[in-house]
């Protein structure tokens, strides 16, 4: 505003043409600020260059209106009058519009369409302007007709206000949203681009239908290959039933325990015809036994035997999740794996977090467990890692069932080769009093984004 | 839209667990009727508090059963008493542990017992969650109760100056929980002042270090550093050394202990047994409480020691015995306030406010997902002299108490209104000792500590200040002195006479 202010000593001539003008520019400049924006932030690397340009822009422009306005009308008032009634109208403004924002404005009709209502006014008083200042205006026709344009195109901006935070919000996740709800729980996101299908939980990527076979062959079949006669699994989290579909692939399973918190998920992954036709009805097999329950206790009150014990929880982002990485929670999961039993870990990325990956493996080592880690590449994640945990030795498996599209007998061995890149780090063990996990976690994701 | 009538929700809620009136009762001494019955025992403990527990626990570990305890109240547990609603348990006072260190050997050895302690290593799940504390100021919280952001240069001088003394103290090892093990004389001065003038002295008084270590005696003494002892202060600080990151706590904070006892010797235990006589007879003692005498041979009176001379016959005034008196709360939120872009703690404290802040019950839950708790909202009365403040907890309602602390946290969530569905509140008078000025070697204290008749003394009070190992330590201690007198006395027999 300073600068606007400074400026206007420059503007000599058209002093009422020119205050029109900047008031039509204030309305459309401001009024599509906030749509601009958004898009921008959704669309392009330059938001804040956007967003420093639009203040530097409208400040400008309000700096400019002051000083003008008290030139057109100083020959019609005393100058004390002049600087009273200007500031008067200014003041009371500034106090209406900072009490308005933020109390109806933004909650009732959102920073879009605010923004647009603001810009109207400015087009509006512009419009007035040239009845006010007609005589001191040249062309008054042509500035009122493009003051009838800048409304309608700002009032079919207001109208089409959801549109446009819709098409950025669409494109913060990439792809079209199919599924959106909160739960109790959590904020479960279905995207689909062509045949790829997406699932966020609370914005974060759970899996892609494009490769989450590698996924969750990787996650199942490593582990329960290696388990002789398998007969009872317990998988905790993978409320998706991706999973249990591989799992299913064992014709000698007789029963399949699924422990998922969120009601909402499994039912959706039961029901929803695209769902169901990527984890292949697994939920409606008659194996397969479904409890909605927090893992944690309800592993620590079952007394339950397993052979296989599946832990696909999302990743350790808060210190409730964090609760499911501990020494005391693989003690609690271990006491249900059967003599020659295997348990499988979902434990992050070694290479985008390797401190968490590493500290993961500790704490099933320090839960009492043998730790066999292993890594896979899945394109829409990166490389991605688990660990094998058992009482046991863990040796390879032979065979496999049939149909895999990933992992191979002849593959299995690379898997649990580690590169210098993702090789293990000495870590403490995550504990429920000193969650380090949850602070590693958070610092090695803040030390690859911006 | 702000726009209705204001009108925030119903909160409902009392008073609970009210005792003055029983100790009004006994101070006045009146309206007690004669005994209809007479019971037998060895050993009478008086009080179930963590001291009286204690001294139970131990007679019955070392094969003695020919006792009986006698509690005032409905429930036993004295300061670690707990409530329980359909979201969780929660304690009524005492609600943690620290990680006991080497010298604490009894509070070790009860924690074997109770399966907190196996094999050296501390039970995960009783060792306060991650994150444990934090604290409000300046707008927005910290982890960690020590102010830690906002600093000037010489905030940071005071803290590390204070830390390197308090490190020159503990390495004396005459600070040390239980502190009889280490009490020497040489540290007698230290007794003569109090916290506040000693900080004075050493140049650790700016503001935020004055804020930092009031909290601290208010938190474990109810009092202000003014008003304790520089000796006390500087065993708030000195005496602990934890080997594990702690400390022990359970969503009913030290009731899951007090649980624990019961199930081991709840069966000694008579609630609702006020006693208001206890006499010499002959070599023995006889214990009036209620329609019954209770004839013994030893009493361990782990009562608070202040009632002593109301209760034993021919006992002089005690002059040494000053106590804090406390407000606790216990909020049932059936929602979570805004957090603001922290994770909840375990303990929350805010700078400035004359409470001590709350912690949530629920925070030692094994469970990931919490949408409702219950906060219990702690209240050292410790501005101005505890007879005044007493008196003012019993002239103010329920209504006064309950916006005094919703105001109080109104300060950091500015929605709690919405969240609260109810507020009990406890008063207690006399809730701690208060290690004022002189307290630690007060010859009357130490006598007591070590009285050598037939009435032994237990309560967390004689050792000056009361926190859990001290009770316990007392208890224990009172409970080997009696078995070292009675040696070669076996179970239990009683007698009932119409």
């Amino acid at each position: 505003m300073g600068i606007g202010s400074a400026l206007s000593r420059y503007i000599d001539r058209g002093l009422a043409y020119r205050f029109v003008w900047i008031e039509l520019l204030l309305g459309v400049i401001g009024g599509f600020s906030s749509a601009l924006l958004f898009l921008a932030f959704a669309y392009t690397q330059g938001f804040q260059l956007l967003m420093y340009a639009l203040v530097i822009v409208i400040g400008t422009l309000v700096g400019l209106e002051i000083p003008l306005l008290m030139r057109i009308v100083r020959d019609r008032y005393q100058f004390r009058d002049v600087v009273a009634h200007v500031l008067t109208f200014d003041y009371l403004g500034a106090l209406g519009a900072s009490l308005l924002f933020p109390i109806l404005l933004v909650p009732y009709l959102g920073l879009v369409r605010s923004a647009m209502l603001f810009g109207i006014v400015n087009v509006l008083v512009a419009l007035w302007s040239t009845f006010l200042f007609a005589k001191q205006l040249a062309s008054v026709r042509a500035l009122r007709i493009i003051c009838v344009v800048m409304l309608c195109g700002l009032g079919i901006g207001l109208a089409q206000a959801k549109r446009i935070t819709i098409a950025a919000e669409d494109n913060i996740y990439a792809d079209e949203i199919i599924f959106a709800r909160d739960t109790r729980y959590q904020h479960i996101v279905l995207t689909r681009f062509k045949d790829d299908i997406r699932l966020f939980l609370s914005s974060h990527l759970q899996f892609s239908s494009r490769d989450e076979y590698r996924y969750h062959e990787a996650l199942i079949h490593p582990g329960l290959s290696a388990v002789p006669a398998p007969r009872r699994v317990l998988v905790l989290g993978g409320g998706d039933g991706l999973a249990v579909r591989e799992i299913l692939k064992y014709p000698q399973i007789e029963s399949i325990r699924l422990v998922d918190l969120d009601p909402e998920m499994t039912r959706l992954f039961s029901t929803h015809p695209m769902l169901t036709a990527l984890n292949q009805k697994s939920f409606l097999s008659p194996k397969v036994h479904v409890t909605n329950a927090d893992a944690f206790p309800w592993v620590d009150s079952n007394t339950e035997s397993f052979d296989f014990i599946v832990i696909d929880f999302p990743d350790p982002t808060n210190y409730s999740l964090g609760k499911l990485y501990t020494t005391a929670f693989y003690r609690a999961a271990a006491r249900h794996l059967s003599a020659q039993g295997l348990m499988v870990v979902q434990s992050t990325s070694p290479m985008f977090a390797r401190d968490s990956f590493w500290c993961i493996a500790e704490t099933l080592k320090q839960a009492g467990l043998k730790t066999f880690p292993y890594h896979v590449y899945v394109p829409s994640f990166g490389e991605w890692g688990f660990v094998i945990a058992s009482f046991r030795e863990y040796q390879l498996p032979t065979s496999l069932p049939q149909g895999l599209r990933f992992v191979s007998v002849n593959g299995l061995p690379a898997l649990f080769q580690f590169p210098p890149d993702m090789s293990p780090l000495p870590m403490p063990p995550n504990r429920l009093n000193d969650q380090v996990l949850v602070r590693a976690y958070d610092q090695d994701w803040k030390d690859i984004s911006h | 839209m702000g726009l209705s009538i204001k009108r925030n929700r119903p909160i409902a809620g009392t008073f609970v667990n009210d005792s003055f009136q029983m100790g009004h009762q006994l101070r006045d001494g009146a309206g007690f009727s004669p005994p209809r019955q007479i019971a037998k025992h060895t050993v009478v403990i008086v009080g179930g508090g963590i001291a009286g527990l204690s001294s139970a626990w131990r007679l019955h570990k070392k094969g003695f059963t020919d006792f009986v305890l006698l509690e005032m109240n409905d429930q036993p547990g004295g300061n670690s008493r707990w409530g329980e609603n359909e979201i969780t348990a929660y304690p009524w006072a005492a609600h943690y542990v620290p990680v006991p260190g080497p010298k604490a050997v009894y509070v070790r050895e009860l924690f074997e017992d109770l399966g907190v302690l196996k094999d050296g290593q501390w039970e995960e799940r009783y060792l306060c969650f991650t994150p444990q504390e934090r604290l409000f100021l300046y707008g927005r919280w910290q982890e960690g109760i020590e102010p830690a952001i906002g600093l000037t240069p010489a905030d940071r001088d005071q803290f590390r100056r204070l830390e390197d003394r308090i490190h020159e103290f503990r390495a004396t090892g005459k600070f040390t929980v239980p502190m009889e093990v280490g009490l020497s004389d040489t540290t007698v001065d230290l007794d003569r002042l109090s916290f506040a003038d000693w900080l004075r002295a050493q140049r650790m008084d700016s503001r935020v270090v004055n804020w930092y270590t009031n909290y601290c005696c208010r938190d474990d003494y109810g009092a202000t550093a003014s008003n304790t002892s520089a000796w006390a202060g500087i065993q708030y600080f000195a005496a602990r050394e934890p080997e594990e990151k702690g400390p022990l706590t359970w969503p009913e904070g030290n009731g899951w202990i007090v649980r624990r006892l019961l199930e081991r010797v709840g069966r000694f235990v008579n609630s609702n047994r006020m006693v208001h006589k206890i006499s010499h007879r002959g070599k023995g003692l006889s214990v009036l409480a209620g329609d019954t005498e209770y004839q013994a041979e030893f009493v361990i009176f782990a009562a608070p020691t202040f009632l002593a001379p109301y209760l034993v016959e021919g006992m002089a005034p005690l002059h040494d015995f000053e106590y804090s008196p406390w407000l606790t709360a216990n909020l049932t939120l059936d929602r979570l306030p805004n957090s603001y872009g922290t994770d909840p703690s375990w303990d929350s404290v805010v700078m400035e406010s004359p409470t001590l802040g709350y912690v949530d019950a629920t925070h030692q839950t094994l469970r990931s997902h919490v949408d409702r708790t219950v906060w219990t909202f702690y209240w050292a009365l410790a501005d101005g002299l505890p007879s005044e403040n007493r008196q003012l907890l019993l002239n103010k309602d329920w209504n006064y108490w309950k916006e005094a602390i919703l105001h109080d946290l109104e300060r950091v969530h500015p929605d709690i209104r919405k969240c609260v569905s109810r507020i009990d509140i406890m008063r207690i008078g006399h809730a701690m000792a208060r290690p004022k000025v002189g307290a630690i070697f007060s010859v009357e204290r130490r006598n007591l500590a070590k009285a050598q008749g037939r009435i032994l003394f237990a309560n967390s009070d004689l050792s000056g200040f009361s926190i859990f190992e001290e009770a316990q330590y007392r208890g224990v201690c009172a409970a080997d002195r009696v078995l070292s007198r009675v040696a070669g006395v076996g179970t239990g027999h009683t007698k009932r006479r119409p």
